[in-house]
């Protein structure tokens, strides 16, 4: 059984983050009275991608393409080590801080790997990424610590991993943790209104100017990566969700995991629902956008020691 | 419109024109062949041009105008490049057009002349800033988008913006030269390709000059529907640019209802034109379509586009983000904008009351008092709000010409030669600003030059001088708000 669900969790995480990006697609295309490209489109990107040749920028070293193979490795251990379906089961155990960890080194690859091609739009938007990675780094640790102290683990498999006990008080970390999780994915996966993920304006980008140089295969393990790490914080956010309702319904493991994929479905189109009705920040304006994600990161750790406290 | 030309000698154009540009503006310096120069000055108060001729004598050089008069800047670089003129301590000669490959060996606009001694050098270099974290970043010439080519190199510290260079000429087509040598019949085909957007705008220009030389006159009717096609043009083409800006901006939901509403002016055009971007319409003596049932199917697509235009512009214009990242970006001071001589959108939104329509005799204009479009502010967001102004006033234009037109004959002249020695001068209001063809003929009733200035001549330097100072992420904005052309900047 325990292999099955193993095996069934591989399917799934090759599967899905594609499917994701075909969701969010979709639903901004259909919000703005586009045909839109169909669901799959992102599989037969992915398909084209790996038919194509590479080019290499002269300046670039072989950091530039093993940069995206060890985030792409960093990323698969990532979806065994984080509980992002309910029964998700890990023959690792999935502590907070490898994942902290985990997280930072892959932007630490990112950033050599874009800087590494030479290209000037490589390096302003590293510089970009890099400063809202300071100010991002916190509300991320702060809302897994959060949920650590709560539930007095920092294994995530412990944390999702409890059944109905009407314990009221964790939601409101759950719900805080969630919440910050959400906007710090925004900024995390430059999604709008941080940035414009389907700009052609090379000088307002962030994330995507950083892997301007990238092509072909290289292209193809980028967007893969990109799409399960989303995938996975989607995960993590819905199983926060998941089990605030848990903790007062008792449910099967499949309907839990029904449950799971509706609200990661839901994060989709609520992200789509922001790409289409929101405006681009001033680059002034992204930390004030990073400063709601922290305050809902502090407020879920006042939450949690209270809630220490009070046992 | 035009007065007789005055001679002025070349030595003394410069204190003539500084006296002659404190009450009007400078519409166009250029060369005939070479040998002379001629200086359009606009006197907009009296609502007419004068034109002064001085001859080069000295072995093509004279002192540049440029200390003087800034805004003639651009206009001694072209000189320069195309007739091999030496604007003697010029700031700055830049090259204007693309021609890396030395393809262009002979000034391409002097006539050909066994002694003149074409080893002129062009200064391809770039504006080079020094400093401590200091970099540059080059953008173009190939865009991202489906858009013109130009190059423009971004001196930054940090994520401001110190200095930009715009590098120009990538779709230089010869096309002045062009015109010069083609059958007066198909002029008007290749005057409208000068920048295809304002295509109807570079027709009427055309034959406006035409019809001067030939002292045609033209009747009500033709100048109504041609006053249409124009409307419809900028309305279509601010629709079009305020749908860019909202693309820019990340506000996809917006761009994508602007630019299914834009396909409703583009119908409109076809109904009258027969052509969505309105070509092959305006000519010499009248319109070359004219039928009164389009124009009652145009009458109903204005009056349902209206609403509903203005209910996506309004939810786009009052959106909060969308005044914060507008708001103070891209800012272009009244002082700045007249020593450079700004026209048309991003003159209005510096509070300049300048539009051409005001003046001078083009369609139905100045007979049709028309409310004047102008900003105070001079930021992106004052040049977005002049093109929105702009779009209400064309609609309520269309509107009210639908209506009034007459009726009377609008058939095209079968001209086939232009008097001789004569200058034709057609101004005209396209939707980026003052647009200007200047024809001479000779004495053979021959076009001898064909001269061009697209509004997008005067305003290039105007992104350059706004975009300073401004964060890196904002210059899309910046130039959207501009919204120029390359084709009609490098002919």
């Amino acid at each position: 059984m325990k292999y099955l669900l193993i095996s069934l969790q591989i399917i799934l995480s090759l599967l899905l983050p594609l499917l994701a990006i075909g969701i969010i697609r979709q639903i901004k295309a259909k919000l703005q009275n586009r045909i839109g490209p169909p669901l799959m489109q992102p599989y037969f990107n992915l398909i084209k991608l790996f038919k194509k040749n590479q080019i290499f920028s002269h300046d670039s070293t072989w950091i530039f393409p093993l940069s995206s193979i060890i985030n792409l490795s960093i990323v698969l251990i990532l979806s065994f080590i984080v509980p992002w379906l309910p029964f998700n089961k890990s023959v690792f155990s999935g502590d907070i801080f490898l994942l902290i960890y985990l997280l930072a080194l892959m932007r630490f690859f990112t950033i050599i790997g874009s800087i590494d091609t030479g290209s000037p739009f490589s390096s302003f938007s590293t510089s970009r990424e890099v400063s809202l990675a300071v100010l991002l780094e916190p509300a991320i640790i702060l809302a897994l610590l959060a949920l650590a102290v709560t539930f007095k683990t920092s294994d995530l498999f412990q944390i999702f991993n409890y059944a109905y006990s009407l314990d009221l008080i964790k939601i409101p970390v759950l719900i805080l943790s969630a919440s910050s999780l959400f906007l710090a994915s925004v900024v995390e996966f430059s999604r709008c209104p941080v940035d414009d993920p389907t700009t052609h304006l090379e000088l307002t980008m962030i994330h995507e100017a950083m892997i301007i140089e990238n092509s072909g295969l290289n292209l193809a393990i980028v967007e893969y990566t990109y799409s399960l790490k989303l995938l996975l914080f989607y995960g993590l956010i819905a199983q926060c969700l998941t089990h605030c309702i848990l903790i007062i319904l008792n449910l099967s493991i499949l309907l839990q995991s029904i449950l799971c994929l509706l609200i990661i479905f839901s994060l989709l189109i609520l992200t789509s629902l922001i790409e289409s009705f929101s405006v681009k920040l001033s680059w002034h304006k992204v930390p004030d956008f990073i400063a709601y994600a922290l305050t809902f990161s502090f407020l879920a750790v006042f939450a949690a020691i209270i809630n220490g406290v009070s046992l | 419109m035009l007065n007789p030309p005055i001679i002025v000698n070349i030595n003394s154009l410069q204190e003539n024109l500084k006296a002659k540009l404190k009450d009007s503006k400078l519409g166009l310096i250029s060369s005939i062949s070479g040998q002379e120069l001629f200086t359009l000055i606009l006197n907009n108060n009296e609502g007419n041009a004068s034109l002064l001729i001085s001859n080069i004598e000295n072995n093509n050089t004279y002192s540049a105008l440029t200390p003087a008069i800034p805004q003639a800047h651009w206009f001694e670089r072209y000189l320069h490049e195309m007739f091999g003129i030496f604007p003697q301590n010029h700031p700055r000669l830049k090259s204007v057009i693309f021609n890396d490959l030395g393809i262009i060996d002979y000034p391409p606009l002097r006539s050909i002349d066994q002694n003149y001694q074409h080893n002129f050098q062009r200064d391809t270099s770039f504006l080079n800033i020094e400093g401590n974290d200091l970099y540059i970043v080059p953008v173009g010439p190939v865009h991202a988008g489906v858009i013109e080519p130009g190059h423009f190199r971004i001196s930054c510290v940090g994520e401001n913006i110190i200095n930009l260079e715009i590098r120009l000429g990538f779709v230089h087509r010869g096309i002045e030269k062009r015109l010069t040598q083609i059958p007066l019949t198909s002029l008007r085909f290749y005057a409208e390709s000068v920048s295809s957007d304002s295509s109807s705008a570079n027709a009427l220009a055309n034959t406006l000059a035409l019809e001067q030389m030939l002292e045609l006159n033209v009747s009500e009717r033709s100048k109504y529907l041609r006053t249409l096609a124009m409307e419809i043009e900028r309305l279509s083409m601010h629709i079009c640019d305020l749908g860019g800006m909202a693309t820019d901006l990340g506000f996809n939901t917006i761009a994508m209802e602007l630019a299914r509403l834009r396909g409703q002016v583009f119908a409109m055009g076809d109904y009258l034109t027969g052509s969505r971007y309105l070509r092959n319409f305006i000519g010499i003596g009248g319109v070359r379509k004219d039928d009164d049932l389009y124009l009652s199917k145009i009458k109903s697509l204005i009056i349902n586009l209206k609403p509903k235009l203005t209910k996506v512009i309004n939810f786009f214009i009052n959106n909060q983000n969308v005044y914060q990242r507008l708001h103070n970006v891209g800012k272009l001071s009244k002082s700045l904008a007249c020593d450079f001589n700004m026209v048309g959108v991003a003159a209005r939104a510096c509070n300049i009351a300048y539009d051409t329509r005001l003046i001078y005799d083009q369609g139905i204009y100045p007979a049709t008092i028309l409310k004047l479009a102008d900003e105070s502010a001079g930021d992106a967001l004052a040049r977005t709000k002049v093109r929105i102004k702009e779009i209400i006033t064309s609609i309520a234009l269309i509107e009210n010409v639908l209506d009034n037109i007459p009726q009377g004959t609008t058939q095209l002249a079968n001209v086939k030669c232009l008097p001789a020695n004569c200058i034709g001068l057609g101004i005209v209001e396209a939707f980026r600003g003052e647009l200007i063809h200047l024809i001479f003929s000779d004495e053979n009733g021959q076009i001898k030059r064909y001269a061009i200035k697209d509004p997008s001549f005067n305003n290039w330097t105007g992104l350059a001088i706004s975009a300073r100072n401004n964060l890196l992420a904002d210059f899309p904005i910046i130039n959207k708000s501009f919204a120029l052309s390359y084709s009609g900047h490098d002919l």
